[in-house]
């Protein structure tokens, strides 16, 4: 009998999710606009609350395993599984990409899918999978022009908009990956997926969040700040292409016209 | 429309113009001449050899900075006092501080009186210093590769490349440093990219946050910054 239960890690692992995004939208109350330090978080009480509760179960539970991750595994294991869950993403990122009419990424996507499937994408045996842009729901959205929406701190899954939310819940349902039949083995792979993620991100930028964690003179409006600037990059992110961001091109325009 | 200068690193220098969608496309090889002579004059004009100088101007800073910066790495010697100078130095050669510090607070800046903006100066720089110094070790092993120069308006360019790790063990990381070129003036770099983040406009909307969350009073923020260099 296998440790996990394939059918209950998927349960636990939904409640959760469930239970984070019901937690965050029940606590939500708007700040009025005086009282905001970011005009996009309406929100900020219960998003700040959320913030200190993922800072939590960082330092009790994420951040330790990072560190042991980053000191127990070598590099080349840890390359595998980012290669794995990166791979995994891409049916995902071909099926957003064809939506938002990207179909050079798309087609990447498909081709990358398609032969490092092979090693089950612990190998890259294509010359640059990197190269694709990755595409989630949100960014679907964003290209259909739905507004961007609110900041939303969400338990368990960190920062958010509304759109980017409502993205990730369809995303949930939609990823071509779930509809393929599978054995119980690959289900619990597919299970562990979202956590490990969490993990592995954790360790591949320990330092970067640390220094956010422990050093920022307000941590949550630094994450707030990275979240919507890393989004951006994301959205604005074109196959083979340096990322043009204009908003904060046009931020520096204008102080450098008006400094004072 | 204005149309962006782009110096590759193989130093050729070209102009691009925003993609347009014209009407009756089909006829534009008839233009050809007239487009080419159109682009020939642009690219002589006065405001092309500003668009080149600026270029210049900003690679020859950031080529200088890279040498500088490799240099200490080679020879450092895991000593706090060493490279807490070599930031010194660093920052006050190559930044622009004032404008960094000024740009950070947005409006607030207008509402500090002169001895909270010198106060404010002074702390930036020390914040600035103390959170490179801390994270000194992650440069190790990081050699800066160029790819392209693209003046961004009259007195901005943006330098981008790759940090790339000589033992290819991290992935390369995404720079951009965005230079200031005022005209006859020294060119400086006023803010960083990383993977198209930008740091100073992350540090404003901190900065901001925390004089809102003190009701407006830029002080909070210089007491916060103090204690946070005093850490």
């Amino acid at each position: 009998m296998p440790f996990f239960k394939t059918s209950k890690t998927a349960q636990f692992l939904r409640r959760y999710f469930l239970a984070g995004v019901i937690m965050a939208l029940g606590a939500c109350s708007a700040l009025p606009e005086a009282e905001r330090t970011d005009s996009r978080d309406p929100y900020e009480g219960s998003n700040r609350r959320a913030f200190a509760f993922n800072m939590n179960l960082d330092s009790a539970a994420i951040e330790p395993m990072a560190a042991r991750y980053r000191q127990s595994v070598p590099d080349r294991g840890k390359q595998a599984l980012e290669n794995h869950l990166d791979w995994a993403r891409l049916p995902a990122t071909a099926f957003n990409s064809t939506l938002q009419g990207r179909f050079e990424n798309a087609g990447l996507s498909i081709l990358h899918f398609a032969i490092n499937g092979l090693t089950f994408g612990l190998a890259e045996l294509t010359e640059d999978p990197k190269e694709v842009k990755a595409q989630d729901f949100g960014q679907t959205l964003a290209a259909y022009g739905a507004p961007q929406g609110n900041y939303l701190m969400v338990p368990f899954l960190g920062s958010n908009t509304t759109r980017s939310l409502a993205g990730s819940v369809v995303d949930s349902v939609t990823n071509p990956m779930g509809f393929v039949k599978a054995g119980s083995a690959i289900k619990t792979v597919r299970a562990l997926q979202p956590p490990t993620r969490a993990v592995v991100f954790r360790a591949s930028q320990f330092e970067a969040i640390n220094d956010v964690k422990y050093n920022a003179l307000d941590p949550y409006a630094r994450t707030r700040a990275l979240y919507y600037q890393a989004r951006a990059g994301r959205l604005n992110a074109r196959t083979g292409q340096p990322t043009e961001n204009k908003a904060t091109d046009s931020l520096f325009e204008s102080f450098l016209e008006d400094p004072k | 429309m204005t149309p962006s200068r782009v110096l590759r690193n193989d130093r050729s220098t070209i102009t691009t113009w925003p993609k347009t969608s014209f009407v009756g496309a089909g006829i534009l090889p008839r233009f050809a001449l007239g487009i080419s002579l159109f682009l020939a004059a642009v690219m002589t004009s006065p405001l092309s050899a500003r668009a080149d100088e600026q270029i210049q101007s900003a690679n020859r800073i950031i080529d200088s900075m890279i040498l500088d910066i490799e240099g200490y790495l080679i020879s450092d010697g895991n000593d706090i006092e060493s490279r807490t100078e070599i930031t010194k130095h660093i920052l006050d050669s190559y930044f622009d501080l004032p404008s960094i510090a000024r740009f950070s607070v947005g409006p607030y800046w207008r509402s500090a009186n002169s001895a909270e903006k010198a106060e404010f100066n002074r702390v930036v720089r020390q914040v600035m210093i103390r959170t490179i110094v801390r994270n000194f070790d992650q440069l190790i092993g990081l050699k800066f590769s160029q790819t392209e120069t693209v003046s961004k308006g009259e007195k901005m360019v943006l330098v981008r490349g790759n940090f790339i790790d000589v033992k290819g063990v991290r992935p390369p990381i995404s720079v951009a440093w965005r230079v200031v070129t005022p005209p006859g003036g020294e060119a400086r770099v006023l803010d960083i990219e990383l993977e198209n983040i930008s740091m100073l406009v992350t540090q404003k909307q901190e900065n901001i946050a925390v004089i809102r969350k003190n009701g407006g009073k830029f002080s909070a923020l210089i007491a916060v910054m103090k204690q946070q260099a005093g850490k």
